[in-house]
């Protein structure tokens, strides 16, 4: 039996229906939460940005109020220059460190696997319990640094003073997160092509001249993905601030989120300038996610 | 024949040199080989003092923990601030949670996230590149940074301090989908064509074939989401205001914040919460250490 064109078609777009249907029964259980917990909260935060009260009991729309508040507001610029300082305390050495260790790591034979571990085992660490266990090396009394000085004969310090707090939350991050990169390169660093090494050795180049025009240059994308990724996790800093330091002293290591936090559920007026700095964060995270998808699609025209 | 005996004469010469640089290379080899492993060495015991000093604290009383010169050998070892711990603090309650929560997230997520992987790497599906575009550009958008209106929702869903309000959340984390699809995408197609070409269901391919070949992939996503779940603090943290639902990160935080500073418990709090991730950790180390690498994956 032969079919009509309307039937062949109609068939057709019977198949092509049923395999969309397929094809949703699939995605669909991810994307309704995909959906309902991040894309609507993403753009709840947007309206919650507009308004003024609290959480709870109702709000009135502000408009922008809350924006063109929000830069004389001494507790949210506060937070933002705070959370900058960090990630720029920070990032830098967790990603030079991690480049160091890894150029070593990739290149060890025996004992790699125990060293591996011993390296990524801080990252395992909940922030929390890393915000207590930084209590035990800061402590003025007994903690670890105070001892080692006092073993060298050193006058202890002040390890969370208002000066010094938000460095010290940096180097925490240094031992949390250093590890993380350092694994993450040994895996760019054992996958560069060997043969550019062997022809650099035929060449007499020296170990700096192959990281310095060989390594740098093959992972350079790798180092930017690093850059771009440890700079969004480094803005979202809380946990080891409320438990090394509760945000302080004074506001010294109130960051971004622990100020949303407080204005959220510490206040019952502030929750408009809550969501406004959270879109800030958002926006700066989107912006860092975009350049980094730009950066990666122009991948394959330039290599 | 000049020619012939030049490379006999000069083959010994030669010979000796080469085998001169070899030593020379060698012993250069093993003297750098030692440099790389005194670095190493360095780095991993500034990496894990801080763990031995909080072991060290948690089996010492509460004026052994002032005194100096420290002693470096819990011996004889004090063990009044884990019985504290166990038996005066909802400790395990909390581990529990935790476990339960981030189990049950896992299990979930790893069906949820392999499933909507597979549509999107191999079935046909409107818009499928949209989709995935928004999940790529919100993938690093965090919990903490949608705690107002999450909260909200989460409230007005009438979920506040219930299980659900600590699981369905981190539901929504695209990361799985993506490192399932790339995984997918990576598979032959011989297999599963064969199966259509049988009249096998796509649900049937998914169960038999792909499942089965990804694994590996199950695996570490399997590590990577339960891990984060095991860390995650600020949403645990305001979704729950009931001991009962409270998971370790939050009810050790609250042991920093509520009543006098308590050295001992607190670091018996710290050994224990490294516990059962350190346990993972050993046992599945190529899988955690894999977890570094989903991350290189996303390009």
């Amino acid at each position: 039996m032969r079919l009509s064109p309307g039937q062949h078609r109609q068939l057709r777009r019977q198949a092509r229906l049923k395999r969309e249907l397929t094809a949703w029964l699939f995605l669909g259980p991810m994307f309704v939460f995909f959906v309902v917990f991040l894309v609507v909260p993403v753009v709840g935060t947007v309206w919650w940005s507009t308004q003024a009260g609290g959480i709870v009991g109702g709000t009135t729309n502000v408009g922008l109020q809350n924006f063109q508040r929000l830069p004389d507001l001494v507790g949210a610029t506060t937070a933002i220059q705070n959370t900058l300082i960090f990630a720029l305390l920070s990032i830098p050495p967790i990603l030079i460190g991690a480049l160091a260790i890894s150029l070593v790591l990739a290149r060890i034979g025996r004992g790699a696997a125990a060293y591996r571990f011993f390296v990524y085992f801080p990252v395992l660490v909940p922030g929390v319990v890393a915000g207590l266990i930084w209590l035990f090396l800061t402590n003025v009394d007994f903690g670890l640094f105070d001892n080692v000085l006092r073993a060298f004969g050193v006058q202890p310090v002040t390890w969370l003073g208002s000066d010094t707090a938000l460095g010290v939350l940096a180097a925490l991050d240094v031992w949390r997160n250093v590890g993380y990169w350092a694994i993450f390169f040994v895996a760019a660093i054992i996958g560069l092509p060997e043969e550019l090494y062997q022809a650099a050795n035929l060449d007499g180049a020296s170990t700096a001249k192959r990281f310095w025009y060989l390594t740098l240059p093959l992972m350079r994308r790798i180092l930017f993905f690093a850059i771009v990724v440890s700079t969004i996790w480094g803005l979202q800093v809380f946990d080891t601030a409320l438990v090394l330091t509760n945000g302080g002293p004074g506001t010294a290591t109130t960051t971004i989120i622990f100020r949303v936090w407080q204005y959220v559920f510490g206040t019952n007026d502030k929750v408009g300038f809550a969501a406004a700095i959270s879109l800030v964060l958002i926006a700066a995270i989107l912006t860092l996610t975009l350049t980094q998808m730009r950066l990666l699609r122009s991948r394959r025209g330039d290599d | 024949m000049s020619a012939a005996v030049e490379p006999r004469h000069g083959a010994p010469a030669a010979l000796a040199a080469i085998a001169a640089e070899h030593a020379r290379s060698r012993r250069g080899r093993r003297l750098r080989g030692l440099g790389k492993h005194a670095i190493l060495i360095v780095v991993t015991l500034l990496l894990v003092a801080p763990f031995y000093y909080v072991v060290l604290a948690s089996f010492k009383n509460s004026t052994e923990i002032f005194t100096y010169p420290p002693k470096l050998l819990p011996i004889p070892p004090f063990l009044g601030n884990y019985q504290k711990l166990l038996g005066s603090t909802g400790f395990l309650r909390w581990m529990f949670n935790t476990l339960l929560v981030a189990g049950t997230v896992t299990l979930v997520k790893v069906f949820m996230d392999s499933m909507a992987g597979y549509a999107l790497a191999k079935l046909q599906l409107t818009g499928k590149r949209l989709i995935f575009l928004s999940m790529l550009i919100l993938l690093m958008v965090p919990l903490g940074a949608l705690i107002v209106p999450l909260w909200a929702l989460v409230n007005a869903m009438g979920l506040t301090n219930t299980y659900l309000a600590l699981i369905l959340p981190p539901l929504a984390n695209p990361l799985g989908v993506f490192l399932m699809r790339q995984f997918i995408l990576g598979l032959p197609k011989d297999l599963e064509n064969a199966a259509r070409l049988d009249g096998v269901s796509e649900f049937g391919i998914y169960r038999r074939i792909i499942l089965p070949l990804i694994k590996p992939g199950l695996v570490v996503l399997a590590v990577i989401i339960f891990t984060d779940q095991f860390m995650s603090f600020i949403w645990p943290l305001i979704a729950t205001s009931s001991d009962d639902l409270q998971v370790l990160t939050v009810g050790v935080a609250a042991l920093r914040s509520h009543g006098g500073a308590d050295y001992g418990l607190w670091s018996a709090a710290a050994v224990m919460s490294l516990v059962p991730i350190g346990v993972f950790f050993f046992v599945l180390q190529r899988q955690f250490l894999a977890r570094s690498l989903a991350g290189a994956l996303k390009q």
